[in-house]
């Protein structure tokens, strides 16, 4: 059926064009081309730029770089602690921002009435979500780093530690949450909801039983892509107080220690050392940081889409 | 059935996340007595030689637990006198007013010069007509009259007003990059360079505001050496690791000559631009807590190797700073 549809509008075209060449069209086509390819070309060459530049620490390090610690040293700097630091802060956004993020979604979709003062906090989540990220950075460090140190977890860093980091860069991916959650509830149909009224379900049994399960995947595919946009911010961490010197907790601290005790994420690691003196921390170690920070984002995206293919339903 | 799938998949993420939260995938430890904790902020120009010390104490006392940071010389003085850190990096001398902060909250403190740092005026490798830079020849280029100077040749009436020495310059495009205002670098630049003239000639003491500045010395670097008529200055560490892109004017404070920047210069404080580089100790922290006072001893023994490994230069004699250490 496709081939068909290409034939006849091959055929047609033939007949209206006649033998003129469509010079106009071409151009167009060609341009727009160029324009596709310019911009992966961009890409590409940071791309190359980044990876010829990590070449090296992988081939004199390999693994040894993502198991090594914080150093000074380019001979032993690795990026473990960063990859720690950053997938505790992610799975804090993750514990604090899905449950409400979904939740404010399941709310605006299924109870809200659709009145002014929805419109306007629905218009407001969309706002929200183009703040720039440093802005959420100074709210952090003017709330979270202090709630963090009231409640007792504040630990030798005052609250600055990966619960206030976890708790700012959730604030700043919630907006997202709520507005791909609520596309994704959007989407389910009408008539699912209509057959569960039917048949006596209670609002609330229609949304746990027939909205929620046919809008998960799309809901997890969109707090997927949210958490990676989470694992790559630099900017907040930087302003609530992530450790770039050098930080390592004593051989006997307990876990609460430690997780209270100054971090570093991979984000600002590629940051710091690009600011180094010492040339192979900006020449190779930080493109190094880089390509496993990319890795982990492809993971994170190529399972975001598995997700969707495996659960995607159509009506 | 489906449905179920998800709701399972979905529950186990969070349960997961939830775990992750709480452990942060740190190794579990075993033992419960506290060890002890050094606490080292200030300058982010000395942080990484306290950070490179930190590391190597570290590898012989894993039992210590130890942060350095490097929020700015001022802040990291904010922290020491309210009592919140043990060691304070600097890379100038204390304030009088940071001082009496730190009498008010009792913080008593020793003073140790770990290393000198020694401010580079770089211009491109390629700049072949410039070679020695005067305070005056510096004070025209970059100094708070030289607004809107694009060419060298611009500052040709001012350096001679002033008594400038290497012009008549070029006829080339002057283009500037250095620290911005919040740097130490730039501070250190207009107090040793620039305040006097600008004292003496009634304007304001900081550098021409029209210049690219970076927080960055490596995109100062990039800066400098993608233009072949550049001008800008970085820490001696950027300028050391970089010499194959930028090359150090000389230069001349009017008494001794014109002075290239290196480790001999630098340390025997015959170059101009030279600036020491400082930790503040907490004595009686230092009292009080063994580990930190050992971790002193590191650093002013096998540890000042770290000042060259980092790209600073070591003091020719440490006796002084040793007995001020002694006798704290």
């Amino acid at each position: 059926m496709a081939t068909g549809t290409v034939d006849t509008t091959t055929v047609v075209r033939k007949a209206l064009e006649g033998k003129r060449l469509n010079v106009g069209g071409l151009v167009f086509e060609w341009g727009m081309l160029l324009l596709l390819l310019s911009s992966l070309l961009v890409l590409v060459v940071l791309l190359g730029d980044i990876v010829s530049g990590a070449i090296p620490t992988f081939r004199a390090r390999g693994f040894d770089f993502v198991t090594s610690g914080l150093s000074l040293n380019p001979e032993t700097a690795g990026v473990s602690t960063a990859i720690v630091g950053s997938i505790a802060i992610t799975a804090v956004v993750a514990v604090v921002a899905f449950p409400i993020g979904i939740g404010a979604a399941i709310y605006l979709e299924e109870y809200a009435p659709d009145n002014r003062w929805t419109r306007f906090v629905d218009t407001n989540i969309r706002n929200l979500a183009g703040v720039p990220s440093i802005v959420y950075g100074l709210l952090g460090l003017a709330i979270f780093v202090r709630l963090v140190d009231v409640v007792g977890l504040g630990g030798q860093t005052g609250g600055k530690n990966i619960f206030s980091a976890g708790l700012t860069l959730a604030v700043l991916v919630l907006p997202i949450i709520i507005i791909t959650s609520a596309e994704a509830i959007r989407a389910v149909p009408n008539s699912i909801r209509e057959a569960g009224v039917g048949v006596g379900a209670t609002p609330w049994e229609v949304v746990r039983h027939h909205v929620l399960p046919s809008a998960a995947p799309g809901i997890l595919t969109g707090t997927v892509l949210t958490l990676a946009r989470a694992f790559g911010e630099t900017a907040p961490l930087i302003v609530i107080g992530v450790a770039t010197g050098f930080f390592g907790a004593a051989a006997d601290a307990t876990v609460l220690e430690r997780a209270t005790g100054p971090y570093t994420a991979l984000p600002v690691v590629v940051f710091s050392w690009s600011r180094q003196s010492v040339g192979a921390f900006g020449d190779t170690l930080a493109p190094a940081a880089i390509v496993v920070l990319l890795f982990v984002l492809f993971v994170a995206n190529a399972g975001a889409i598995i997700l969707r293919n495996r659960y995607e339903k159509t009506w | 059935m489906r449905t179920r799938h998800i709701a399972t998949i979905a529950a186990l993420a969070l349960v997961a996340a939830a775990c992750g939260g709480g452990d942060d995938g740190s190794s579990a430890s075993n033992g419960d007595d506290s060890s002890g904790t050094i606490f080292v902020s200030g300058s982010s120009t000395v942080e990484p030689i306290s950070a490179l010390n930190a590391e190597k104490f570290k590898t012989d006392n894993p039992n210590v637990s130890i942060t350095v940071e490097g929020p700015g010389t001022g802040d990291g003085f904010k922290k020491f006198c309210a009592g919140e850190s043990d060691v304070s990096d600097a890379s100038r001398p204390i304030k009088d007013s940071e001082a009496e902060d730190c009498a008010t909250n009792g913080v008593e403190y020793v003073e140790l010069q770990v290393a000198v740092d020694g401010l580079s005026v770089v211009t491109s490798t390629a700049n072949t007509a410039v070679s020695c830079l005067t305070f005056h020849d510096l004070y025209a280029l970059v100094g708070p009259e030289s607004i809107g100077f694009d060419k060298w040749a611009d500052a040709n009436d001012l350096a001679a007003e002033l008594g400038g020495t290497s012009g008549p310059y070029p006829d080339a495009n002057l283009v500037v990059t250095a620290p911005g205002e919040e740097s130490g670098t730039y501070d250190t630049f207009v107090e040793l360079v620039i305040e006097d003239l600008a004292e003496q000639r009634d304007q304001f003491p900081a550098s021409r505001p029209d210049y690219q500045a970076s927080a960055n010395d490596n995109v100062i670097i990039e800066g400098i050496s993608g233009s072949d008529t550049s001008l800008g200055w970085v820490g001696y560490a950027f300028y050391i690791e970089n010499t194959d892109q930028v090359k150090a004017l000389a230069v001349d404070d009017g008494q001794s000559g014109c002075v290239t920047p290196s480790a001999e210069t630098i340390a025997d404080g015959s170059y101009p631009l030279a600036r020491p580089l400082y930790i503040y100790v907490n004595t009686t922290k230092a009292e009080e807590k063994a580990e930190l006072a050992s971790f002193v001893d590191f650093y002013l023994g096998d540890g000042l190797a770290s000042v060259g490994e980092t790209g600073y230069v070591e003091l020719d004699d440490y006796s002084a700073v040793l007995d001020a250490w002694a006798n704290r």
